[in-house]
């Protein structure tokens, strides 16, 4: 009989019954359990995106849940699964969650047919955010394309948020359609009140659009850019950021001051599945964003 | 640690014991090859008779008894407009019998990546905890090369290691426990005899490797050959069919999916052990493929096992057992690629054309 | 789904047998311990070997079997009519199957070697896409009754449907079976899409193929590698042929 080994159940163990706090990295928790939300409004953006408004239903878990600008989250679909969502609204709110949301996949998809009052879970944040306190003091270029837009909106909150810390700040947003433009609602608000010098274009022109039409680079005429004060933020497809970054790089920034946001598919937020991985970095752990500097070095990330 | 010596027959009744008492898995021969070669696997054992104590090397590794092929990390149960989330470690206590030192490093190498890295994994924690693990030496197949890795010893990860000193076993206790179950049985402190026995077995052991893989700087040739033509090279032979992470003793990366039941009242998240070489490793939602073709998907596994990621402080992963080149039919295996990185043409057996010429 | 504001419905569901031998219609019954719930998510509107019904409102078809006659492909075109999502259902339905063997000899000859001198009237064996769209393809000699249940289950949750991209040797390897090319024989297993649960390698029978090729198959280094291995090449076009799943790989190389 004493050969019997005995089982050690770790189900008893404290950290099985504590919620996860996803910001001590190295301890052992429930990493599958997210915080339950609910959906408390659905904004519709354009037929491939809305905008999500989470509320963490437990008020403890709600004063656990702090990010920072640029950091992503794990949403969770009972059903479904589990997609890496950047989270898109400013890091004082601390009583919504916003994500915006493009109908991709087969999780967001299951997302756009969910409606107001439904219930996800999140788990997170994870990964690594824009140094904001470094660009205080400092000229601030934010670069977004397409959907780009969503991760960029949470250093943007920031920035008004502490709109005295940051001296000129430009946003600069390109999409291919007028009708892709997203949060266009919000615009007015951000150059009257947060005084940030808005900066459009898309690549085809509708009727209707009366703005300027090209690529986004083209938008570096209308802005002069003191290489030795500025910072700048650029989040959009590879090809975008590429050329965006180089023509940063020539005016000469150095490409440690210009950050950038990668997109992966994440299955676990953790640096175990190994599915985001760029060279090898983990995208979860040591990204999202990184330096350009980082990104030259990681060769697969363009 | 603490050392003693068991006869042989001495030591097959304590085996049996605890296999009789436990549940238990050892080396045992499945499969007569082609050429007459045995095939071993870890398979379950109920006696000491069914463990071949003198097998070479099995064909698939010990890791799926800690990470499991496939397995539910939680189950939610729908409740009008809400859910339950049940989350449960299994972890029922098993014995694992006669794994290599590479087999055992291997297991050390899961145990930085999944515990001691950022978010341990509790589920990894659990079967880690249940695991009793009684290790053993031996000489080196021909196309081994852990000696290249420095994996051929193992001093710690087991609760037992045993170094066959001829009629005995030189015994490294690493566990109360199997500290306890000996008491029962007739051991011996070494003598200076025993010791000689062990460091010849171990001299031997060390003369005994014919494959010898050059590591040093790897990291470096990595990172400076991401653009060379030895990947399409290589990548053109690849099947894609990911048998290299099935067999491999620390391939770990996955895949996760929800599962609905069939009455739709609940579903089950599943982990699901992956394979980069897979076509949908790198894919992201609408289809993209970051590693769209075979050579940037084979050169990917090499790069997680010979310059190591930053998750488990840049170590190199593999443990030189060659699982993953006896098993691929295409004929890759870790010395040709490495040695054709290297642009050793002489010592690639398999390739009968050069190297590309570089552009 | 009611966690996300919506409720599944029932799936009106017809179910259509052309040349084939229905036993991938009969997996529906398989896989016991589910049948109820499985049921319970289906509207069965048209259904020969369950029901005497027949009613032509079903949303999804399903579709077994090959097209052999000219009767079939009228018969075949008022359900895509009929029907919202149409699925080629089995092999045989997805590529044409064993039946495609017939494709090989002269038309006479088959029908004679069959029938000896009765008159039948017979067609070349065709895809079910060969004639009608298809939305989508559950391959397997027979089906496996898990997928069903699964690709059933994603339908009514509205969840997109997908196969697995990869090939057998991912699922053969978790099973720990021995390689059938260690054993000297020719397995499809690395070049056909996965999703069996290797269920005939486990019983040490070669992989024939029947789910089709997996995604991005690297076919030419398939075929090196049976030479390499010194297998017969009889042996391999004999088992590429079987169920007509790899021709444009075939003829890709000739």
């Amino acid at each position: 009989m004493r050969f019997t080994i005995p089982s050690q159940d770790i189900n008893r163990e404290p950290f099985a019954e504590n919620v996860p706090d996803f910001h001590f990295r190295s301890s052992v928790m429930q990493t599958e359990r997210g915080y339950k939300c609910r959906i408390t409004n659905i904004v519709h953006l354009t037929e491939q995106e809305k905008l999500f408004q989470l509320r963490i239903l437990d008020p403890d878990e709600r004063n656990l849940f702090r990010f920072r600008p640029g950091q992503f989250l794990m949403l969770q679909v009972p059903g479904y699964g589990e997609v890496p969502i950047s989270i898109s609204s400013s890091t004082s709110n601390n009583e919504q969650v916003e994500l915006c949301i493009r109908k991709a996949g087969h999780v967001t998809s299951a997302l756009f047919e969910a409606k107001e009052g439904s219930r996800v879970a999140i788990r997170g944040p994870f990964g690594s955010s824009f140094p904001m306190e470094e660009m205080m003091d400092k000229n601030v270029i934010l670069v977004a394309g397409g959907l780009g837009i969503a991760p960029l909106r949470a250093p943007l909150f920031w920035i008004n948020d502490h709109r005295d810390r940051y001296r000129n700040v430009h946003m600069l947003y390109g999409t291919k359609e007028p009708s892709q433009m997203l949060f266009t609602y919000q615009f007015e608000e951000w150059e009257k009140i947060n005084h940030i010098n808005l900066h459009t274009i898309v690549e085809n022109a509708s009727p209707e659009w009366n703005g300027k039409t090209g690529m986004i680079t083209e938008l570096f005429s209308e802005i002069t850019i003191d290489p030795e004060n500025t910072h700048a933020i650029v989040c959009g497809p590879p090809v975008m950021f590429k050329f965006v970054c180089n023509y940063l790089d020539k005016k000469g920034i150095p490409m440690n001051r210009m950050f950038v946001s990668l997109e992966r598919r994440m299955h676990c937020g953790m640096g175990k599945c190994c599915r985001c991985m760029v060279g090898s970095t983990f995208t979860c752990i040591d990204g999202p964003v990184f330096d350009y500097w980082s990104v030259m070095n990681l060769k697969e990330a363009i | 640690m603490i050392y003693k010596v068991i006869a042989k027959r001495e030591f097959e009744k304590f085996i049996d014991a605890l296999v009789r008492e436990n549940l238990s898995y050892g080396p045992k021969q499945v499969d007569t090859d082609k050429n007459g070669e045995p095939i071993y696997q870890f398979v379950e054992v109920t006696a000491v008779s069914d463990i071949a104590f003198d097998y070479t090397v099995t064909y698939s590794s010990a890791k799926h008894f800690l990470l499991p092929f496939r397995e539910n990390l939680s189950h939610f149960t729908y409740t009008d407009g809400d859910w339950e989330q049940e989350i449960t470690y299994d972890s029922k206590p098993v014995v694992l019998i006669g794994l290599r030192p590479c087999d055992i490093g291997a297991i050390n190498i899961l145990d930085s990546v999944l515990l001691n890295g950022h978010f341990p994994s509790p589920h990894y924690l659990a079967r880690r905890k249940n695991t009793f693990i009684i290790g053993m030496d031996h000489l080196p197949p021909p196309d081994c090369f852990c000696k290249s890795m420095n994996r051929h010893t193992v001093t710690s990860g087991f609760n037992l290691f045993c170094s066959d000193i001829g009629d005995s076993y030189y015994l490294s206790i690493n566990s109360s426990k199997a500290y306890n179950y000996l008491k029962e049985f007739e051991v011996t402190d070494p003598t200076d005899e025993d010791d000689c026995r062990l460091i010849e077995r171990r001299k031997l052991i060390k003369q005994s490797f014919k494959t010898d893989v050059e590591v040093t700087g790897l990291p470096s040739f990595l990172d400076i050959e991401f653009d060379s033509p030895i990947w399409t090279k290589w990548g053109d032979k690849c099947l894609n069919c990911g048998t290299c992470a099935m067999v491999c003793p620390t391939c770990y990366c996955y895949n996760m999916e929800d599962r609905p039941d069939t009455d739709l009242q609940g579903s089950s998240r599943q982990k699901q052990l992956y394979s980069c070489n897979l076509v949908d490793f790198a894919e992201v939602a609408g289809g993209h493929n970051f590693r769209p073709k075979n050579g940037d998907r084979l050169k990917y596994r090499y790069y997680h096992h010979y310059l190591g990621f930053a998750e488990n402080a840049n170590q190199q992963i593999c443990v030189g057992c060659n699982r993953c080149g006896r098993a691929c039919l295409a004929g890759i295996n870790p010395k040709d690629v490495i040695n054709d990185l290297r642009m050793e043409k002489e010592s690639c057996m398999i390739c009968v054309s050069q190297s590309p010429p570089k552009t | 789904m009611q966690h996300l504001g919506f409720s599944h419905k029932k799936i009106k569901i017809g179910s259509f047998d052309f040349t084939c031998c229905e036993g991938c219609q009969l997996q529906f019954a398989n896989k016991e311990s589910t049948l109820p719930a499985f049921l319970e998510l289906l509207d069965i509107r048209n259904f020969r070997e369950i029901s005497s019904e027949r009613h032509d409102d079903y949303d999804i078809a399903l579709v077994e079997g090959s097209i052999t006659r000219e009767d079939e492909v009228e018969r075949l075109k008022t359900i895509r009519k009929n029907a919202k999502v149409l699925i080629a259902y089995g092999t045989c339905a997805c590529f044409g199957g064993v039946n495609s063997l017939k494709n090989n000899f002269p038309i006479e000859e088959t029908v004679r070697e069959v029938y000896g001198n009765h008159a039948v009237d017979t067609l070349p064996v065709r895809r079910i896409s060969d004639v009608v769209d298809v939305d989508f393809s559950i391959p397997g000699c027979p089906v496996s009754k898990e997928e069903v249940e699964r690709i059933v289950v994603s339908i009514a949750t509205g969840s997109m449907i997908d196969l697995p991209k990869y090939p057998v040797c991912v699922e053969c390897k978790q099973q720990l079976n021995t390689c059938l090319f260690d054993l000297g024989e020719i397995c499809l297993g690395p070049i056909t899409r996965a999703g069996c649960n290797a269920v005939c390698t486990t019983g040490k029978t070669a992989c024939l193929g029947c789910r089709g090729p997996a995604d991005d198959i690297n076919f030419e280094s398939f075929m090196q590698l049976v030479a390499d291995h010194k297998l017969s090449s009889e042996d391999l076009d004999e088992k590429l042929g079987f169920y007509n799943c790899f021709e444009e790989f075939r003829h890709d190389k000739s």
